[in-house]
């Protein structure tokens, strides 16, 4: 297994990201309604000339956050979306969420077009946001369990399914107390949980690790390489790379809207004749600063 | 619009008031404070006021309120991305607003009760029965969905809870300068006649004064309170669908 060898450098330091098979995913799966349509689609994520233009005030206010990108993302990958900031990386996550409508483009998620069937894209969604969005005057498991209800999952359901993924994460002794006391880091895993109560067969990570500390953060990157192992389709951003090289099958690198390329990590770091993934990055994104594009 | 998602929508609402000290000061402490404030100023025989003719205008004035923390907590909503959390699950906006509308006539019930309570012990009788009191509870619901509208109005035109707070004056004040406790002039009932609370205060004074509920006085203000409040809020939702719920 690629986990199995690869060695990751985390705060200077290397450790072993290994027998990441080992971790079992112990949460069971949620029998989600028959009503649910799960199209049998081998490609998760197609994303089609997808573009998102910002018109300002002045024409030179205009921002292309994303601009014409295409590419898939297979069932059960974990799939990285790396850039800078500003690359489109968010904008891109957000519309194919439902949140924001292309300015041109179209996605399909699970078959699912997003002008057309949004309700069954958010039923199958997991969405982690950036900033972590919970109720901070509801505690930890009133907020897990306000999500579980909004998917309409059965009570049992949202009990069970809460208290494994608090024991899971570690944060089962403060799930009873206002989010509001949190640490960033705790609210950050709370953020987490709430995009998987209801057992989502496709995953959205934005930036899920930011503001973790290191050992927070290693316990929450293997339990985001578990996920993988029940077939759960994951799109992450991220700007740790060393991390992504570690956990993702592929890799997406975008910067001022446009894909500039996408493979393997291995693939990658051949192609660039890198010894990293980070090298790769600063390659690609690197030389179009150099070339002034 | 889903039974499972409203309730726990509206209990989400509730909860997040009751244990929030600045929003349950502003909705129940603040009322109550303004009845015995205005109890213990005008409820003085000396004074020839009548407390029984003011106290109709408090319920109003308590409802008229609610404005300013819906619009707070719709940009709050906003502010802390919850908003897009929410957009991004199956949720409809239906779901959404139905249990904003359900949480906020419970907190006006409540504050209308504090009231109502409190109005007693200083000579407030209302001269009616239960049909009556039921009435007029019944109206201040109805009247409570034109402030969730105002709110919801509010909050679309707020960049934030901050702005929202100010913002919600420019509704809350001439419902209460022209339509709630503070007397009409023949010059102010000109203004007045075009607002809803005036409507509402009215129908509840000739309700707690004894009137039959079957009079036609009754009878128009409750219609145009209705018909007020339900126009109120389904601008606001348009708005906020269109422009607030971003």
């Amino acid at each position: 297994m690629f986990y199995n060898i690869l060695k990751v450098k985390i705060n200077n330091k290397k450790i072993n990201v290994k027998k990441m098979e080992e971790i079992k995913y112990r949460i069971k799966p949620y029998e989600k309604p028959e009503n649910i349509r799960y199209p049998n689609s081998e490609i998760s994520i197609d994303v089609r000339d997808l573009k998102k233009y910002f018109r300002g005030k002045k024409s030179y206010d205009d921002v292309k956050a994303v601009d014409g990108i295409s590419f898939q993302v297979k069932s059960g990958e974990l799939f990285g979306f790396l850039g800078p900031n500003g690359a489109g990386k968010t904008t891109t996550i957000q519309i194919l969420i439902g949140l924001l409508k292309p300015t041109d483009g179209t996605a399909l998620v699970n078959g699912y077009d997003i002008h057309e069937d949004l309700p069954n894209i958010k039923e199958l969604i997991g969405v982690c946001p950036q900033e972590p969005a919970v109720f901070k005057q509801l505690t930890g498991k009133e907020n897990i369990e306000l999500f579980g209800n909004l998917h309409l999952m059965p009570k049992v359901e949202i009990k069970r399914r809460t208290e494994t993924l608090l024991k899971t994460l570690d944060l089962a002794r403060a799930s009873n107390r206002k989010s509001k006391g949190y640490s960033g880091g705790m609210l950050r895993q709370l953020n987490m949980i709430i995009a998987l109560i209801h057992d989502p067969m496709i995953l959205f990570l934005d930036e899920p690790t930011v503001g973790m500390d290191p050992r927070v953060r290693r316990k929450t990157w293997e339990f985001i390489g578990s996920l993988k192992q029940v077939n759960k389709t994951i799109f992450l951003t991220t700007h740790y790379i060393e991390e992504a090289e570690a956990l993702c099958d592929r890799v997406a690198i975008i910067d001022y809207g446009e894909l500039l390329d996408i493979g393997s990590p291995k693939e990658l770091m051949e192609k660039y004749q890198s010894d990293d993934l980070e090298g790769v990055f600063m390659k690609i994104t690197g030389r179009r600063i150099m070339e002034g594009i | 619009m889903k039974m499972q998602r409203l309730l726990a929508l509206s209990k989400t609402d509730l909860k997040k008031t009751f244990r929030e000290p600045a929003f349950f000061f502003l909705m129940l402490l603040f009322p109550a404070l303004l009845t015995l404030s205005f109890g213990f100023a005008f409820s003085d025989p000396e004074l020839g006021m009548s407390f029984n003719a003011m106290a109709p205008g408090l319920f109003a004035y308590a409802c008229i309120f609610i404005i300013m923390t819906v619009s707070q907590s719709f940009t709050e909503l906003r502010e802390h991305g919850l908003l897009r959390r929410l957009n991004a699950t199956p949720m409809t906006s239906g779901d959404f607003i139905g249990s904003k509308i359900i949480s906020n006539i419970i907190i006006a019930m409540l504050q209308v009760l504090v009231v109502f309570l409190l109005a007693l012990p200083f000579g407030f009788s209302p001269n009616t029965n239960i049909g009556g009191l039921l009435l007029a509870f019944l109206l201040m619901a109805i009247f409570s969905l034109s402030s969730v509208g105002l709110g919801l109005i509010t909050a679309t035109i707020a960049k934030s809870s901050g702005t929202a707070t100010g913002l919600s004056f420019i509704f809350i004040l001439p419902q209460m300068f022209f339509g709630t406790f503070l007397p009409i002039t023949s010059t102010t009932r000109v203004i007045a006649r075009v607002i809803p609370s005036y409507y509402a205060t009215d129908a509840i004074s000739s309700i707690f004064n004894g009137d039959s509920l079957l009079t036609n006085n009754i009878l128009i203000d409750f219609a145009f309170v209705s018909i007020v409040s339900i126009a109120i809020i389904i601008i606001g939702i348009q708005l906020f669908k269109k422009y607030g719920n971003k």
